[in-house]
């Protein structure tokens, strides 16, 4: 290929709004005859980027280079860019003749060749024989060509392109993107595309830019992007992809789940933490011996061309405590006008450290108020004699005026289910309801989460929690006294799979790819 | 929703009547006259035979329309550039702004006029002006020029308000488009601003001319009882003569005059959308 030549040259640029960073220091360069796509979620600071080339805004620091020329001080309209705005931004006073002329009139150029010029466009865009339609009555898919003609008729260097399919719907994007694309290559000028749409970006770019939060993540080609992404989100940005955690054994060999797998990458530490991305495509279901590793279906969706199969390889972490089922009144004293109620809770020894009355109230689940008027009161006092050892210990709630109830404290020992293979931790609490209070929850799974005080965690990062789901199989509307077990576990490991071939829920397959389908980015350092 | 629609309908035709009774009314005036004891109206175009073969009311008329064409033309001129600042200022001081045009509003138009009294006599503070100036013989109040200047300051505020909602109400990114297509600040004030302006511009005019035209107290205070207008001829067949009948015959060719002035002015200003784009 011959070396192209560099068109745009973006140097350290800086923009503040506020006390906002909102592009931190961006380093690109953009040559001849590209189409180049800048693409993130919203407010990654693309459309400030592409802003700051049109010259509607000006950077804080940097420097932008137009064929080698340091363009800061040009304003827009001595610019040799043209914008497609998002809205299009037609004017309404005039016809779709006028609109696309308007750039040539104020260029004052004849009027013969303003005339050829602009049926040249309308040829290009497939809307001849509309030069006298208002353009307020078109159609969007009419309006956004329209405003790529009357951008193009210019001549200029390079076009931008500011997010201009996201007001059209879904069928005419797709018509629009082939249209953009056809467009660029018969013109031959550079396109410079702002989106945060990622098919978008796969379909038409030459090169994709991928933006996060002020910085550039990645440059590549989409095919780059798609193979090759340089860290877990340009992975997760771009199509779907199977995230996980591993460690680089040695070169050209990666371990997760536990087992070791040949790939391709190398380069890393030993034992160096990694992501590593399978793509769903990837991925084939082989008989559970001749796997890499085997797992259990557990979804199955029908996706068109293709299934989407969810197998789960690392069964999820699971802990099961007992519900204690108390009579109605049985965690309730009324004395005068006053009732207060509380229940038996247990208590976890390590918990034990830095708990105060506001935490006893809660795990209790302290109340007390006067029937008849269903006014809550406060608990005025609390006494325990709550020490940090294994035991039995008594807890008293009373109000100001005296109504008091004594419920008992159980400090255990927890223990703590780890699940290495899974990276996971998992501990619950039984607990003590009456039947009421089951019955009158609006949302038992999240109150059997809190009661038990359920918790699920990495335990490479204590802080990241693990979502649970709660398994039971009591009826809360016929519930009575009693002891009744109680499940929560966590999801485990599943991998996505993209594959024709149908598979049954719940078999038993085995999984295989290649060792260059693995891919192994750096993790991301924050 | 059509059952809502149902309800509105009484309102409908309570504003109507209400709006169309005393128009209807002051048409059936303009064309009749007290008959004899058989029939007690008699139709006649009388009134309106007298008014056009009356040179004395020809010559109000014309006073009339061009102190009007004038007052509009000033509050256009005056206006234009006013509302254009305050629409790009920021949105706080575009608040404040018009806040300060609306502010003489707040006060009876009566006695702001009678305010300008004061001011424009001859020992006001324009006339210590001028005559500091230089100007030896300085005669202000009772003249055309007070009763312009009166109606100026009456009726700007309504023009800037008009062409300042246009002109806020533009997309902000049809300037950056026409920016960016190699349009300078002045072209694209003169082809996209100013014609997308337009409408504003029109029920500005409407908004100043109309009542400019039929105005009565402005010159009655500002005009002395040398400067007569087709709103004080009105006035006094209704209130001095009692000719009511004569009266209604001059506001229902008024009312023509106006409707006519109004058709012109839209007429121009499609016209002038047409020529901005071609």
């Amino acid at each position: 290929m011959d070396e192209k030549r560099k068109i745009i040259e973006f140097k350290h640029i800086v923009k503040n709004f506020d006390d906002m960073q909102v592009l931190k220091g961006i380093d690109l360069d953009i040559y001849e005859n590209e189409f180049v796509t800048l693409l993130g979620p919203s407010g990654c600071g693309k459309t400030t980027l592409l802003r700051i080339l049109g010259g509607f805004i000006e950077a804080t620091d940097g420097q932008v280079l137009l064929n080698g020329e340091d363009i800061k001080d040009l304003p827009p309209y001595k610019r040799e860019l043209n914008t497609v705005f998002q809205k299009y931004a037609l004017f309404p006073h005039m016809n779709v003749y006028d609109n696309i002329a308007f750039g040539l009139k104020i260029k004052k150029e004849a009027k013969d060749v303003i005339d050829q010029k602009v049926m040249k466009m309308l040829k290009l865009i497939g809307l001849e024989g509309y030069e006298k339609k208002d353009v307020t009555l078109m159609s969007g898919g009419q309006q956004q060509r329209v405003a790529i003609a009357r951008a193009l008729v210019n001549e200029p260097a390079v076009l931008l392109l500011d997010e201009p399919l996201s007001a059209l719907d879904a069928r005419l994007r797709k018509e629009m993107q082939y249209e953009l694309k056809r467009i660029q290559q018969e013109v031959g000028i550079t396109f410079i595309f702002v989106t945060h749409d990622q098919e978008e970006a796969l379909t038409m770019s030459d090169k994709i830019v991928i933006m996060k939060e002020g910085e550039i993540q990645q440059v590549g080609t989409p095919q780059d992007i798609y193979n090759e992404p340089v860290n877990r989100y340009v992975a997760s940005f771009i199509g779907e992809s199977n995230i996980v955690d591993g460690r680089m054994v040695k070169d050209e060999v990666v371990r997760f789940d536990d087992i070791d797998f040949e790939c391709v990458d190398k380069g890393f530490k030993p034992m160096e933490k990694v992501d590593v991305v399978i793509r769903p495509e990837d991925i084939d279901i082989v008989d559970k011996e001749k796997g890499k590793m085997t797992g259990i279906v557990s979804s199955v969706l029908f996706k068109g061309v293709h299934y989407e199969i969810m197998v789960e390889t690392v069964p999820g972490t699971t802990v099961t405590v007992n519900m204690h089922v108390q009579k109605n009144s049985a965690n309730v004293v009324s004395e005068g006008e006053e009732s207060i109620s509380a229940n038996d809770f247990y208590l976890d020894l390590e918990d034990m450290e830095g708990i105060d009355e506001k935490e006893i109230i809660a795990r209790a689940d302290a109340q007390a108020w006067i029937p008849e008027t269903d006014e809550n009161i406060s608990i005025a006092n609390i006494s325990t004699d709550l020490k940090q050892e294994v035991g039995e210990y008594e807890v008293t709630f009373s109000t100001s005026n005296g109504t008091s109830i004594t419920r008992k404290i159980r400090v255990i020992d927890q223990r703590v289910i780890e699940n290495k293979k899974a990276n996971e931790a998992i501990s619950a609490f039984n607990f003590f309801k009456t039947i009421d209070e089951i019955q009158e929850s609006m949302a038992l799974d999240t109150d059997l989460r809190v009661w038990a005080n359920a918790q699920a965690w990495k335990l490479t990062d204590e802080d990241e929690d693990i979502e649970l789901n709660v398994d039971y199989d009591f009826d809360a509307e016929s519930i009575h006294e009693g002891i009744y077990p109680v499940t929560f576990s966590t999801t485990g490991r599943m991998f996505k799979i993209h594959t024709t071939k149908y598979c049954e829920e719940g078999k038993e397959v085995g999984l295989s790819f290649q060792a260059e389908n693995i891919h192994v980015m750096e993790k991301m350092g924050f | 929703m059509k059952r809502f629609r149902a309800l509105a309908i009484p309102y409908v035709i309570w504003a109507m009547l209400m709006l169309l009774l005393p128009m209807l009314l002051i048409a059936f005036y303009s064309v009749m006259k007290a008959g004899n004891s058989v029939l007690p109206f008699r139709l006649t175009f009388a009134h309106y035979i007298k008014f056009f073969t009356d040179p004395d009311f020809l010559l109000i008329l014309g006073r009339s329309l061009l102190i009007a064409i004038k007052t509009t033309i000033i509050c256009l001129l005056i206006g234009y550039p006013i509302a254009f600042f305050i629409s790009r200022s920021s949105e706080k001081m575009q608040k404040t702004l018009v806040l300060l045009i609306t502010l003489p509003m707040w006060i009876n138009m009566l006695v702001r006029t009678y305010a300008w009294i004061g001011l424009l006599s001859n020992d006001g503070i324009f006339a210590a002006l001028l005559k500091f100036l230089g100007f030896k013989h300085v005669n202000l109040l009772y003249t055309e020029t007070a009763v312009l200047i009166g109606m100026v300051y009456n009726f700007l505020p309504f023009m800037i308000l008009q062409i300042n909602t246009a002109l806020t109400k533009m997309d902000k990114s049809l300037l950056e488009a026409a920016n960016d297509l190699g349009a300078n600040k002045v072209q694209t004030f003169r082809r996209v601003i100013f014609p997308l302006s337009i409408s504003g511009v029109v029920s500005g005019i409407t908004l100043v001319f109309l009542p400019a035209v039929s105005s009565f107290f402005i010159p009655k205070l500002l005009g002395g009882g040398q400067y007569f207008l087709i709103g004080n001829v009105i006035e006094n067949q209704f209130i001095t003569v009692g000719e009511w009948n004569f009266g209604s015959a001059i506001s229902m060719i008024m009312a023509i005059i106006m409707m006519l002035s109004m058709m012109a002015v839209r007429r121009a200003e499609r016209r002038s959308g047409e020529e901005v784009s071609s």
